[in-house]
């Protein structure tokens, strides 16, 4: 028996402002759904996507694009490529299973958490989130910072910019309107699709890349540090308590799960693209022998306008200045999601300020600090960013875990628990990515021993 | 504000009729509220969990031995 069925017998009818706007958005998607046209299943598929795409971009964020451009500007595409493709499989493999238990439970991923393992598991889980979230949200500001320095722009201001889009963005006060202004900015990140043409790529070495692997690059610590990387680039914590609560305020249901999936992949695929993109726009950067192991976001930027041109490296510029507002927005609301789940509090983009307080500030306030200690002079700012990502590869495994056991609770699931071969996949994913942290720490600890295993 | 307020007159019913008639009882913020029923760990789930933890705080301190060769 589902046991959300058993929650469905309700005395009363409390009817919220929350649940205003979400029926509407809802009756919006039951009309385009009792048409049977060709075109109205375009207009459902615009309804329903959102959160997947959302997710996907906006972990194509600041350290994420920092660090694909240090893959192409240190290894040149061959191996990485064809990695960077594989890993937002695993994404996509993991990203389904939260939107199919938000559609399924109509619960955020930290509530479900909390009350079906307890408060002991779920503080676990909320001190590892937290602290990914608040160390990431700080490198998005970096990457503000960054991108908007190539254009002149002081750091306060930049960070004060970000700070008013941030504001404007949740002042709309409704979910339909938010995602689809943050949609609207996330899809600036596919500004380094032309960023990548004007280097005028060659199709031929990308193409024998994406299928042979090749070339391999000598593996030692710095490499192990770019795979982890480009992992954390992809798959993190954040993502599966943003997309599941998303999901959840969206007011999506088991009926809309085929568009979630379709919104999941095709999130996926165009963050690839730009991902991509990213590698092979710096991969010149090799190919000239420069050398990138301490660039910031901006100084990729300013090291490939001789080859691109000032419009070139202004996109790139850009591009970086999007992944990190769109991911400030995004990982600042996962914060006060789980957060609203967790306190019992009101926890919805469609709430007015007056019944969202706590929501709200936590997001501020959480951005406002993380813009803080970006001002704070002589912060290692480019060891935080990728450090950021190796501790989200790090995290991830236990937050895998609880996904899925979730997943496959047929009690909260119902009939779409997750098949025997989704979970064949989840757990490769899961060995894969303590099999890179188990690498990683021997690196660390034992370098010796790695490069023996390395150099054999 | 009513619905109809809200959104014009393009839905023609009221706020709880629209809700009932889009939402499943259990979207409603109301709903929510309900707990759901706790359910126990078995032993070799408390196992790999456990497993985990160890290996994230263990992995944690590499992290931080790293960033502190890495910065020095």
């Amino acid at each position: 028996m589902n046991l959300l069925n058993g929650l469905k017998t309700l005395r009363h009818v409390v009817i919220t402002h929350e649940d205003i706007d979400r029926a509407h958005d809802r009756a919006r998607v039951q009309a385009a759904r009792l048409r049977r046209s060709f075109l109205s299943r375009f207009r459902l598929l615009w309804l329903l996507v959102g959160p997947g795409i959302l997710v996907m971009l906006g972990e194509n964020d600041g350290p994420s694009m920092l660090s694909y451009a240090a893959t192409g500007a240190r290894f040149g595409i061959g191996f990485f490529l064809p990695f960077i493709v594989l890993t937002f499989v695993m994404a996509i493999v993991v990203q389904e299973m939260t939107m199919r238990l938000g559609a399924a439970t109509h619960r955020g991923h930290a509530e479900l958490i909390f009350e079906r393992f307890g408060p002991f598991w779920g503080w676990f889980s909320m001190i590892d989130l937290g602290i990914g979230n608040f160390l990431t949200l700080i490198t998005e500001f970096i990457a503000i910072r960054a991108g908007l320095g190539f254009f002149g722009v002081p750091p306060w201001a930049a960070v004060l910019l970000a700070l008013a889009l941030l504001y404007t963005a949740l002042m709309t006060h409704r979910y339909w309107t938010w995602e689809r202004i943050t949609l609207a900015i996330a899809a600036i990140n596919l500004v380094f699709i032309p960023v990548a043409l004007l280097t005028h790529p060659d199709w031929h070495s990308i193409s024998n890349a994406l299928t042979t692997w090749k070339p391999v690059p000598r593996m030692d610590q710095n490499t192990l540090l770019i795979v982890l990387a480009d992992i954390g680039a992809t798959v993190t914590p954040w993502m599966l308590f943003f997309q599941q609560s998303a999901t959840v305020d969206k007011g999506m249901t088991k009926r809309d799960v085929g568009f979630g999936r379709v919104d999941t992949v095709l999130g996926a695929g165009l963050a690839a693209a730009a991902a991509l993109a990213t590698v092979v726009a710096t991969a010149p950067l090799f190919a000239s022998h420069m050398s990138a192991e301490h660039f910031q976001a901006a100084e990729f930027a300013q090291a490939l306008r001789p080859l691109i041109g000032r419009l070139g490296a202004s996109l790139f510029a850009v591009g970086i200045v999007e992944a990190g507002m769109v991911a400030c927005v995004t990982i600042s609301i996962s914060s006060a999601y789980a957060f609203g789940e967790v306190a019992a509090r009101p926890h919805s983009l469609n709430l007015p300020v007056r019944q969202g307080k706590a929501f709200y500030s936590v997001v501020f306030l959480l951005a406002v600090l993380a813009a803080v200690i970006v001002l704070i002079p002589g912060l290692p700012l480019v060891y935080v960013v990728l450090i950021v990502n190796v501790i989200a590869v790090l995290a991830m495994p236990p937050a895998l875990v609880f996904l899925f056991m979730l997943a496959n609770d047929r009690e909260l699931m119902g009939d779409i628990a997750t098949p025997a071969w989704a979970n064949v996949l989840a757990s490769a994913v899961v060995v894969f990515l303590v099999g890179a942290g188990v690498l990683f720490g021997i690196s660390v600890i034992a370098p010796r021993v790695f490069a023996a295993w390395a150099g054999g | 504000m009513t619905a109809k307020q809200k959104f014009g007159d393009s839905t023609g019913l009221s706020d709880e009729d629209l809700v009932l008639s889009t939402l499943e009882p259990d979207q409603l913020a109301e709903a929510k509220k309900q707990r759901i029923p706790r359910r126990s760990l078995r032993r070799g789930e408390l196992l790999v969990l456990w497993f985990l933890r160890v290996y994230l705080l263990f992995m944690c301190a590499v992290v931080v031995y790293q960033a502190w060769t890495g910065t020095h």
